[in-house]
């Protein structure tokens, strides 16, 4: 993260990680096409061959926020998130290069593939993940994550139930998605979004610093990105997630819904 | 976090300040703005964040360069032009500056992924609407703000004249306020595509770079281990070797004297033996001979291997090195009843070599073939120089026929019609403590060291040992040696890298 109280700036960064071809480009597409204009850079693709990853894709997003007391952005009282959503390349291969896009990174959004011949190619890329960010000298324990089991709509999945019962045991919010018709890209990335800010509000007091009031933020933050619902029902898309990542959700939104 | 690998170096978040200056190049901006100013007539300037001014396309007004010849004009212009610069429109912001001649200049942010990284100034145009010279022209010396104050001093430039004045100021160019944020709009969203690519070629540059290195840094990583585990084997070895010399030397030692007494008991120098009690004797004799030989194999071996073997490389006559050998083992070959011949020619050249080391090589191939050969059969030692060898690629390098290694050859082929040796042992052979067949070592004897002390022996002459199929039976060891290329007057060479 990147923290400017001059500039007040607060800089983000979330990686989607996961096997090859699970749909991490195919996610942050259907990003871009859900955020408003204002809000929306251009989603970057760095030297892509055969229409594979192979350094990242970086879809750069900045949501102005007005201060919680009221002041507008004129005032300079405003801030402004902007999130840097990184894909890494998914091939075995390219070992490296995922670590060098994981490096500073904020959040991670790890996309699964559902396909039952899927399994473990889905379970070495988390081991990928793991190892990789052991040697950054982070731990995935530590880092916010969600898991998004992409590619519903194909056959040979695994069942709703079945990955319900995974992610009851599990401690990461689970979510379900097919990224090629925009289900669950949203409900995954918000929550990622949600669960990082929650971290670095901890860690640096972005709310009381900059003056931010979180129950306004983060609706403003789902409008721009095309939602026009209460946050509660977005969150709720998710499985497991444990009973923190719930109180954090259910909690502090209720009080003030758009 | 990048303390823990130093070589990733990387913006974490690729989210570096980005600069203008570094994401576009000068010239290309250039002439982006040359192109609008020829086809709008209208100048442009573009700076970045920081001040620096990156592009300026104009061409001298006729009514500047007419009020900056009047002393207060130039003075009034300057500051015009100093505000203009400084004028901060702000985050996506527009704003436009009134120059005194009634001339206007839009100052539009340039802004990328959400921050303000440069500015560009459009103008000075005349806006569309102007109908009449106003009179902060004629009273230059006033900035616009204070025109009216300045009016009242007095100041009326006696310098510049009303008329020229008006028919130069309507010469600028015309353009309608929104006619100049369109223009300038399309002028952004071309700068911005060129801002897109400049930033992914940078991204792309950096994160090849990066990638390169860090590849770099876990190759470096492996070969640090691989470094050490060689290291740690090679330790190893030489404590092996060591050992093997310690413990050789210590077995040597009681060896000989069980050998000696043995020796004397047979000389009957104790007084006389039964004939049961010779036999007896005898076999210590033997056996303990035999084992003295192993020890003397495995020290050799040893010092081979840990490379303290002193190999002194001369001038040496092979013929006479072949026949000594053979002398010393006929013998053996007489109570097998095998014949031994040597065939040397009288011209062949001398070899750089130990000849202690190379009567030991001999000896041990000759010793092998008559061990392997059958009674009455015969074998032959036959020397002969090769051809010369051309190294290097011939017809590949320029200068050939200066700088191609020219090596020559000495080959020996110690020939026998002994049981011969399958091809897929032929490698294998020369490894210590090998025998094709390990029935062999009860049937034929031996320690399974003699060839692979051979082998490594021709090594340290830089010479070559192989296995050829004698026809109908049995089995060719073929040395070759180099041969000494220094001048035959001279009795011997300093020994040699080897």
């Amino acid at each position: 993260m990147q923290l400017n109280f001059a500039a007040r700036e607060v800089t983000m960064k979330l990686v989607y990680y996961g096997p090859a071809l699970s749909g991490k480009t195919t996610n942050l597409r259907a990003l871009h096409q859900l955020t408003s204009q204002e809000s929306r850079g251009r989603l970057m693709t760095l030297e892509t061959k055969d229409d594979r990853t192979l350094f990242f894709d970086m879809l750069p997003l900045v949501f102005r926020a007005e201060g919680a007391r009221g002041a507008s952005a004129e005032d300079g009282k405003g801030m402004s998130l902007r999130v840097k959503v990184f894909t890494v390349p998914g091939q075995v291969l390219h070992a490296s290069t995922r670590r060098l896009v994981l490096q500073g990174a904020d959040g991670v959004a790890f996309i699964a593939d559902s396909q039952i011949r899927e399994t473990e190619n889905n379970a070495a890329a988390f081991v990928d993940l793991r190892d990789n960010l052991r040697e950054l000298g982070l731990s995935v324990a530590q880092m916010p994550l969600v898991i998004q089991f992409n590619k519903r709509d194909l056959p040979g999945v695994r069942t709703d139930a079945e990955i319900e019962v995974l992610a009851r045991r599990g401690r990461e919010p689970v979510f379900r998605a097919s990224a090629v018709t925009g289900n669950g890209v949203l409900e995954s990335f918000f929550s990622l979004l949600q669960l990082t800010w929650n971290r670095l509000d901890a860690e640096h007091q972005l709310g009381k610093n900059l003056g931010i009031d979180r129950e306004r933020f983060l609706p403003m933050v789902a409008e721009k990105l095309g939602y026009r619902g209460d946050l509660e029902t977005l969150l709720s898309a998710a499985v497991g997630g444990g009973p923190s990542a719930a109180d954090s959700t259910g909690g502090e939104t209720a009080g003030e819904p758009t | 976090m990048s303390a823990q690998s130093p070589t990733l170096e990387l913006d974490a978040n690729m989210d570096g300040r980005l600069k203008l200056d570094e994401l576009v190049n000068r010239e290309a901006l250039t002439e982006l703005c040359t192109s609008f100013f020829e086809l709008f007539g209208i100048p442009v300037r573009i700076y970045s964040s920081e001040g620096a001014l990156l592009a300026d396309v104009s061409k001298p007004q006729e009514i500047c360069g007419y009020v900056n010849a009047a002393q207060r004009g130039r003075s009034a212009c300057a500051t015009v032009v100093g505000e203009v610069r400084r004028a901060d429109p702000g985050f996506a912001g527009d704003v436009v500056h009134m120059c005194f001649t009634g001339a206007a200049y839009r100052i539009i942010a340039i802004d990328y992924e959400g921050r303000q990284i440069g500015r560009l100034i459009v103008g000075p145009y005349l806006p569309a609407q102007t109908t009449e010279m106003p009179q902060s022209l004629l009273i230059a010396g006033g900035a616009t703000a204070s025109a009216t104050d300045a009016a009242t001093e007095g100041v009326v430039g006696g310098e510049l004249e009303p008329t020229k004045a008006r028919s130069l100021l309507f010469q600028m160019p015309r353009a309608k306020s929104d006619t100049i944020t369109r223009l300038a709009s399309h002028l952004k969203a071309v700068l911005d595509l060129v801002l897109f690519s400049g930033h992914r070629a940078l991204l792309t540059s950096h994160m090849h770079l990066a990638s390169v290195r860090e590849s770099y840094r876990e190759l470096e990583d492996k070969n640090r281990k691989l470094q050490a585990t060689y290291d740690r084997l090679k330790e190893l070895d030489r404590l092996k070797s060591n050992f093997l010399a310690t413990v050789s030397h210590e077995l040597r030692t009681p060896l000989t004297s069980i050998i000696g007494y043995s020796e004397m008991l047979t000389a009957g120098i104790a007084g006389p033996l039964s004939t049961e009690q010779m036999e007896f004797v005898q076999t210590i004799f033997e056996k303990g001979e035999q084992l003295l030989a192993l020890i003397l194999s495995l020290l050799d071996l040893s010092k081979l291997e840990s490379g303290t073997m002193s190999v002194k490389l001369r001038r040496v006559d092979l013929g006479s090195v072949l026949t000594s050998a053979v002398s010393t083992l006929s013998p053996v070959a007489q109570k097998r009843s095998v014949a031994l011949k040597v065939e040397v020619p009288p011209d062949l050249p001398a070899v750089h070599g130990d000849p202690e080391r190379l009567r030991q090589i001999f000896q041990n191939l000759i010793e092998n073939a008559i061990k392997f050969t059958p009674e009455g059969a015969s074998i032959s030692v036959v020397a002969r120089p090769l051809p010369l060898v051309f190294g290097g690629n011939a017809g590949e390098e320029s200068g050939f026929a200066l700088l191609a290694p020219v090596r020559a050859f000495v080959e020996v082929r110690v020939i026998d019609s002994g049981i011969g040796i399958p091809d897929r042992e032929k490698a294998k052979v020369f490894d210590a403590f090998y025998q094709v067949d390990s029935s062999s070592t009860r049937e034929y004897g031996g320690t399974g060291l003699g060839l692979s002390i051979v082998k490594r022996l021709v090594e340290a002459h830089e010479g070559k040992v192989r296995i050829e199929d004698n026809t109908p039976q049995g089995a060719v060891f073929v040395v070759t040696l180099p041969v000494d290329r220094s001048p035959a007057t001279t009795p011997s060479v300093p020994p040699g890298p080897g």
